[in-house]
């Protein structure tokens, strides 16, 4: 049964084009930046990307993804001004553009808060194959908090597309290399 | 050879089948058997000196690693604060480690927003704690020996001036074997601090 099991996922990967993660995945949104600008995309033309999806008023614990961002950009020197840092909220409800302002602040001047009704961030969601759940805290359950599994940073090309997703336990000097080398065009 | 190919078949499969979403972040108190020694990386005090893993030597530490945008962080501050004054002269150092980026000024600012009396400011000045201590997610706190080895971490908030924690680090001073029953509660922020 084993082998079986092990035969048909050898026979799945053979037959998979491309990684089964990097499907249907477009890269495509409409949003508001924490400015209250309209953005899509193509808004950011020219610029790789750096993006991660979150919410701000994480309950007990905090994932350090956007610190990690802010030290890769750090690290990057010169060249984080190719480089445009994205945080989409999947909370559009509580973070606000006032909120997601005041909380980008703390990253860093470049990093722009991304938000909208809740379509819209369902759609961006979805569009990055980020699936979520928000589990109000149960006191039965208070020794774990569901974290989304397929947040970690995706880095993009000038155009928008996907080059790599970083795990959520990617250090800053690798998610720093890895930009370098979509910056220099590699 | 074949083993490795098994393995990434395995994982492969995995990926394919499992929920996106479904990892949690375990919570709680971690022994860490063996103790391991802190690398020594670039911490401050309030004025520019250095404050790091060398000075925590010679006396057991709780070091909290926070910041200021992460609310279960800010929200078990004022129970640190609480804590420092009483356990401090039975010999645990209390150690609240700022990891913002904007470093003291952070600190000092959430600090009067909390009207936080007791403890000192420490940042990160680098920005390198969380990745140099190992840590995924914020709160959390380090318990370290006298020199300076993590011996145990608590991942997440808790009520530190409570029972559960003051016989906790009392066995830390002691120097008794921790065991991961001995953890405090984890506190659930209610509010926005």
């Amino acid at each position: 049964m084993r082998l079986r099991v092990l035969a048909l996922a050898a026979g799945l990967a053979l037959l998979s084009p491309a990684p089964l993660w990097a499907q249907e995945f477009s890269g495509r949104f409409l949003l508001e930046t924490h400015d209250g600008k309209r953005v899509n995309d193509e808004s950011f033309k020219g610029k790789v990307r750096m993006m991660a999806f979150g919410y701000t008023f994480c309950p007990d614990v905090c994932p350090t993804a956007l610190s990690t961002m802010a030290a890769a950009l750090e690290k990057l020197g010169s060249k984080a001004d190719q480089v445009v840092p994205m945080f989409v909220t999947v909370d559009p409800k509580r973070d606000t553009q006032a909120q997601l302002k005041d909380y980008m602040s703390a990253f860093g001047p470049s990093f722009v808060g991304l938000t909208g009704t809740q379509q819209m961030t369902d759609a961006a969601a979805k569009a990055f194959r980020v699936r979520y759940e928000i589990h109000p805290p149960t006191s039965k359950d208070s020794d774990h908090y569901m974290v989304d599994h397929s947040a970690g940073i995706f880095i993009m090309d000038r155009d928008g597309r996907l080059v790599v997703k970083m795990g959520h336990l990617a250090t800053a000097d690798e998610v720093a290399e890895r930009v370098a080398r979509v910056v220099d065009g590699e | 050879m074949r083993l490795d190919r098994r393995t990434l078949l395995i994982s492969g499969l995995a990926l394919a089948t499992f929920p996106a979403h479904a990892a949690k972040v375990a919570q709680g108190l971690f022994v860490t058997d063996p103790p391991r020694p802190l690398p020594e990386i670039d911490i401050r005090d309030n004025q520019g000196q250095a404050a790091g893993v060398a000075a925590w030597k010679g006396k057991p530490a709780l070091v909290n690693l926070w910041a200021s945008w992460c609310l279960p962080c800010v929200a078990e501050l004022p129970a640190l604060d609480r804590l420092k004054p009483i356990i401090e002269p039975e010999g645990l150092r209390v150690v609240a480690l700022c990891l913002d980026r904007s470093g003291a000024v952070g600190a000092v600012n959430t600090y009067a927003r909390l009207g936080i009396k007791n403890l000192d400011v420490h940042v990160d000045h680098h920005r390198a704690a969380g990745e140099a201590f190992g840590a995924a997610v914020l709160p959390t706190t380090l318990l370290l020996d006298a020199q300076a080895r993590e011996v145990a971490r608590y991942v997440g908030p808790a009520a530190w001036d409570g029972p559960e924690s003051l016989a906790l680090l009392r066995a830390l001073i002691a120097g008794k074997r921790l065991d991961g029953a001995m953890g405090p509660p984890l506190v659930k922020p209610t509010a926005n601090p």
